[in-house]
Order: C-alpha cells, then sequence, then structure tokens
C-alpha cells in the first residue's frame, strides 16, 4: 500500500479534528455501546457473586429437605407444606449414616416484647444442632442446649439486631421477653449473620422446636409429629453428600408410604441450590450482554452513517486525492482507518465511563462488581471491528468514485 | 519524440440514441517543452480532451502515448501511477484540503509517490518557495487569499517534478492583477522547461501562450502559434 498505516492515521486524526462536533456526535453511539457493555456484564457477574455468596452463608456440605417437589412446582399435586415432620427429622438422624447432624427448622413470624419494648422477629423452632449445621456463632451466651429441648424449659436466644432493639445497651442475658406474650428466657445472642434472600438474618428469636409446638403453635390436627419447614442436614463430608441424598430419599419415602407416587419432598444440597443459581443468572448476564451489545450495534451503524455523508461531503477531496495519484486502495484505506479511529477512540472513552459506573455501581449498592479485563477486551474488539465493517462501505463508495465526477461535483 | 501523442482519439458518452460524441478522431502532438491553450466553447470537447490528457478517462478509440507510454491501455491504479509522476493539476477551485496547511497539501502528492518523509517536507517548501510562498507554509487554506491558494495548488502541482503541468482555467477565479501573476508563475516554469497545457475561455489568458489550440464540435478547428498581435479567430464561448 501506497499510503502506509501511521500516515493514513495521522492524517485521519487530522480530517476528524477538523469536524470535531459531528466525530463527537459518531463516538458518541459507540461510547454508549461500550459503556453499557462493560457495566451490564459486570453488573450481571455482580449479582452472580451476590447470588453465590447468599448460597455460601447457607453454610457447606448442607442439604435441604424440604416439603413438596421443589422441581415440579406447586402444580404438582404433591406440592403440600405440611409433608415434613419433626419425627421424620429424629429418623434421618438416628438411621442415615452418611450424615454428621440434623436441624429441623419451623418459623412463625411474632410479636417479641421486653417491658416497652417491642419488635416482630422471625421466631425459629429448632434444635441444638442448627448451631453448627448452619455454621452461626455466638457473640454471648450459650445456644440452645440437649436439656432444653428434652426438659421443655422456655429459653430463647436472639439474633443481633433483636437483641438491640429490646435491650439496648442492657444485658440480655437471663432477661425475661414474651413472645407472643408467652414467657423465655433470654439464654444467650447469636452474632451477626446478615441478611439471606432478602430475609434479616439478625432479627430472628431461637427457641427449641418442641416448646414452640406446644406453647406456641401447637400440635396440628391429625398429625402425630409436627411439621417443620426445613430439615437441614450436614453431610459427613463433601463426598458423602450424594449418598446422604440418596439415603434421605429412600427413608422419608418409606416413612411416607410411596410406593409408585412422585415423592412429597426435595432433598437439594448447596451445590444443587448454587448450580440452579448459577444457570439464572448466567442468562441474566447473557441478556445484559447482549441488549448492551445492541446498542454497540446502533452505534456502529451511527458510524456507517456519518462515513457515507462524510463521503459524499468530501467527493471534492476524493477526487483531487485520485488525480494527484492516489490509487482506489488508498481512498478506501484512508476512510476505514478514519472510522476505526473514531470507533476505537470511541472505545477507550466508553470502557472508561463503564468502569466510572461500576465504581458507582460497588458504591452504592451491595453488589460489589469486579472489572472484567475480558468485558474490555471484548467490547473493544467489537468496536474496533464494528468501525471497520460499517466504515468498509463508505470506504468502499469513495474507492469507487469517477475523479473526474467528483472533481466536477 | 513529443510528450503528448494523441492519434485518431474520439470519446462517446452514453449509448444507442444517447450517444454524444464529445471528441472525434483527435491527433494531436505537444513536445516537451511547449506552453500551451485549449481553448473552445462550452461542449466543444476541450474539457474532454483535457481529462485524457490529464489520464483522468480513457478514450474510446484511438491511441494515446504520454512520454512514450500508451497510457490508453492502462488500468485505473496504473493510470493514477502516471497522474501522480507525470502529471501536475491545476484546478479552477485550487481543491486544496482545509484540515491541512499549505506544506502539509503540498506533500500530499509525495506521500502517494513513496517518497520518504524528510525528504516530503524540504521539497514541499522548495516548491513552495518556487511559487513566492515560501513565509506561508503553516497557514492553511482559509487563511490565505486566492491567489496565494492557487500558488499552493501550483506547488503541489510541481512538487513531484512532472513532465506536464495541466492547468484547468487557473485564473478563472481570480481578478485579472492576480492572474497576471500567476501566468508569470506559469511562464517562468515554462522558461525552466515544464511543459504546460492550459484549458481557458479567457483568449487574453490563452495569448500569454506560445500555441493556441482551439476545439469545437469535438474536433479540433484550429491550432497556431500565438504572434505578438496577432488577430487570432478564437471563438468567444
Amino acid at each position: 500500500m501506497a499510503y502506509n498505516l501511521f500516515e493514513n492515521a495521522t492524517m485521519a486524526i487530522k480530517t476528524l479534528g477538523a469536524n470535531k462536533l459531528r466525530s463527537g456526535l459518531t463516538m458518541l453511539g459507540i461510547i454508549i455501546g461500550n459503556a453499557s457493555v462493560i457495566a451490564m456484564v459486570a453488573a450481571g457477574q455482580a449479582a452472580q457473586n451476590y447470588v453465590t455468596r447468599q448460597f455460601e452463608s447457607l453454610g457447606t456440605n448442607v442439604l435441604f429437605v424440604t416439603p413438596g417437589d421443589a422441581q415440579r412446582g406447586p402444580d404438582a399435586g404433591v406440592r403440600r407444606a405440611d409433608t415434613l415432620t419433626l419425627a421424620d427429622a429424629e429418623a434421618i438422624a438416628a438411621e442415615v449414616l452418611a450424615i454428621s447432624e440434623v436441624s429441623p427448622e419451623k418459623s412463625q413470624r411474632l410479636r417479641v416484647t421486653h417491658g416497652a419494648a417491642e419488635t416482630q422477629a422471625n421466631v425459629l423452632g429448632t434444635a441444638p444442632e442448627y448451631l453448627t449445621v448452619r455454621q452461626v456463632t455466638l457473640a454471648q451466651g450459650r445456644f440452645l442446649s440437649p436439656v432444653d429441648a428434652q426438659s421443655n424449659v422456655a429459653v430463647a436466644v436472639l439474633g443481633s439486631e433483636t437483641a438491640q432493639t429490646l435491650f439496648g445497651n442492657q444485658e440480655p442475658i437471663n432477661q425475661r421477653i414474651r413472645v407472643d406474650n408467652v414467657r423465655f428466657t433470654v439464654v444467650g445472642v447469636v452474632a451477626s449473620r446478615g441478611s439471606s434472600f432478602g430475609q434479616n438474618l439478625d432479627e430472628t428469636v431461637y427457641i427449641p422446636i418442641q416448646v414452640m409446638v406446644n406453647q406456641l403453635t401447637g400440635q396440628e390436627v391429625g398429625k402425630t409429629s409436627p411439621t417443620v419447614q426445613t430439615i437441614a442436614v450436614s453431610a459427613r463430608d463433601a463426598t458423602s453428600a450424594s449418598a446422604a441424598i440418596y439415603q434421605i430419599t429412600n427413608l422419608l419415602r418409606l416413612r411416607h408410604g410411596l410406593l409408585t407416587q412422585e415423592n412429597d419432598f426435595t432433598v437439594q444440597s448447596q451445590q444443587d441450590l448454587l448450580d440452579t443459581a448459577a444457570s439464572i443468572t448466567d442468562i441474566l448476564i447473557l441478556v445484559l450482554g447482549f441488549t448492551a451489545g445492541i446498542s454497540l450495534l446502533v452505534g456502529g451503524i451511527g458510524i456507517m452513517n456519518i462515513m457515507l455523508v462524510s463521503v459524499s461531503e468530501r467527493t471534492q477531496e476524493i477526487g483531487l486525492r485520485k488525480a494527484i495519484g492516489a490509487k482506489g486502495s488508498d481512498i478506501s484505506a484512508q476512510f476505514t482507518i478514519e472510522a476505526i479511529i473514531l470507533a476505537v477512540i470511541g472505545g477507550v472513552i466508553g470502557s472508561s465511563l463503564g468502569i466510572v459506573s461500576i465504581v458507582i455501581l460497588t458504591l452504592t449498592t451491595p453488589l460489589s462488581a469486579g472489572i472484567s479485563l475480558s468485558a474490555i477486551a471484548i467490547s473493544f474488539t467489537v468496536s474496533g471491528s464494528t468501525g471497520l465493517i460499517f466504515g468498509l462501505l463508505p470506504a468502499r463508495r469513495a474507492a469507487q468514485l469517477d475523479p473526474i465526477v467528483a472533481l466536477r461535483s | 519524440m513529443p510528450l503528448i501523442d494523441l492519434r485518431q482519439i474520439s470519446k462517446t458518452y452514453g449509448v444507442g440514441d444517447l450517444e454524444v460524441h464529445a471528441l472525434q478522431a483527435v491527433s494531436l502532438t505537444i513536445d516537451p517543452g511547449e506552453y500551451c491553450a485549449i481553448v473552445g466553447s462550452s461542449g466543444s470537447g476541450k474539457s474532454t480532451a483535457m481529462n485524457l490528457i490529464g489520464c483522468l478517462d480513457r478514450p474510446s478509440q484511438g491511441i494515446y502515448r504520454l512520454d512514450g507510454i500508451p497510457v490508453n491501455t492502462l488500468e485505473a491504479d496504473a493510470l493514477a501511477d502516471i497522474r501522480n509522476r507525470k502529471i501536475g493539476f491545476v484546478f479552477q477551485q485550487f481543491y486544496l484540503l482545509p484540515q491541512l496547511t499549505a506544506v502539509e497539501n503540498v506533500m500530499l502528492p509525495m506521500v502517494y509517490a513513496n517518497v520518504p518523509l524528510p525528504q516530503r517536507r524540504s521539497r514541499a517548501m522548495k516548491a513552495l518557495q518556487k511559487v513566492g510562498l515560501g513565509n506561508r507554509l503553516h497557514n492553511r487554506p482559509n487563511q490565505l487569499s486566492g491567489g496565494q491558494q492557487q500558488r499552493v495548488a501550483i506547488a503541489r502541482a510541481i512538487v513531484n517534478r512532472p513532465k506536464l503541468l495541466l492547468a484547468d482555467e487557473p485564473t478563472g477565479a481570480l481578478d485579472s492583477q492576480t492572474s497576471r501573476s500567476i501566468l508569470e508563475i506559469f511562464k517562468n516554469l515554462n522558461r525552466d522547461g515544464m511543459t504546460l497545457v492550459m484549458v481557458t475561455h479567457d483568449e487574453a489568458v490563452a495569448q500569454q501562450c506560445d500555441r493556441v489550440i482551439t476545439f469545437r464540435d469535438g474536433q479540433v478547428l484550429s491550432d497556431r502559434p500565438t504572434l505578438p498581435a496577432a488577430i487570432t479567430p478564437v471563438n468567444q464561448g
């Protein structure tokens, strides 16, 4: 090529600089496109990280047994809230070998008071094993003990926020609280656990599940054992999770008298939940990225538009260049490089804006977005090639101009 | 050997009933060192002849040798190369690139001729000095008067040291005083050995040349040298 790349680039920058407003407006599309690709992908990944952290906060090697068939949804006919009982939990603890501990969970939102202080809290009836299965740390006092469970003593362990609301700076241990007008003695406070899926885990009152059934919820009609909402089970170790799922499933089918029917319960490992969530957030990232990609495409079409206008406005320049010896390839290189430079400069500005918006996102939302180098690389490549692709047609048109016609126009 | 050698050149535009015979079997030779005017009314074929001589267009029929090269057989890229190396163009509207300074405009033909960068600038400055613009090197066209812009254009036309300088109504956009100074530059260039062909409709301008070729209806009507006080039958167009 007679006209080398460096000179072409210098010439293009001069030409673009001579018409700053137009060059700026042309770049705007690419800037927005790039910024949105980078910001959207980062937001998607941040959402994914957030969801992943939420599941990891549930504890590792944990299995969750829930009533109904989660896979088949509410219309499956077997999704009933009352198919799991405390007796099931006890049976799992006694008979399944691949597990180490079992924590039945039954919760209800109730009014909790201490003197004049009053709050709504999630009252969670559970067993002493909850502490280890759910990996909870105590801030003060002790957690529920096996003795509490057996002797039906009304003791309570408070979540950090509930303790703060009811007691302020007072010492809560051995104080009395009322839960739905039943008296409880506070024996411990749990360290802050944050929130999980929008539920604030620190607004919780932990009490023995037997006490909850006997004094708060009462025995359900037609049930020999109280129902529970979740049975959290810790597998013996990471490798025994699938064995545990198999054994729990068999045991519960037997206990529920299921011969040919579908399961009326669901056993899921934390990994299953993570995978499901990841597959959803992957789609989220894809959709966000695709949407942003479309804006990049629109930006590219903007470049083509302006370049076409530019070619028809600069026919005399093209004619002159041809008259003094420019070949078609020289002219098309010139216009293509102008388009690429527009796209690349737009790409740089857009990427910077994208990064700024990631920083803002991290500062203003619970999502912590990482700056994805691959997203920057991709959006750069895309905007560069957008410039190339959308610069080609105008460049071709310029190269094919007849010098006589161009000069006489 | 003539620099320009047109033999039985015809140029036809359009097809069928719309055919226009812009040139009909024109034969013409111009020797190196000549200073020659092409005149004629509009539609006489003078512009077509100018485009063909300048290798901007190809004849429909006939043979055209420029400096011995049969350019009528060449493809577009080869013609671009011929224009670049052998011909300098000066146009009525100057056609300077507004985003470039005077010296950058003059450097442009050397870019396409692959002249090494350091040489370009010095050659461009020399060419600008030759046309009397050595003190306006870094002005942009909009900072220059019409006459100065045309001088930049002339410097651009001669910077690749072409054999032929082709001027299309070079004084058409200039006042008479400026025109005289431009014609003076042409005269000096011709004196230094440059072959000049100028298309004009201005008889006074044509009289500055040594030879006047008059076109009418696509043919050469007359071809004669100018005389100091000759009453030349130029067709007013």
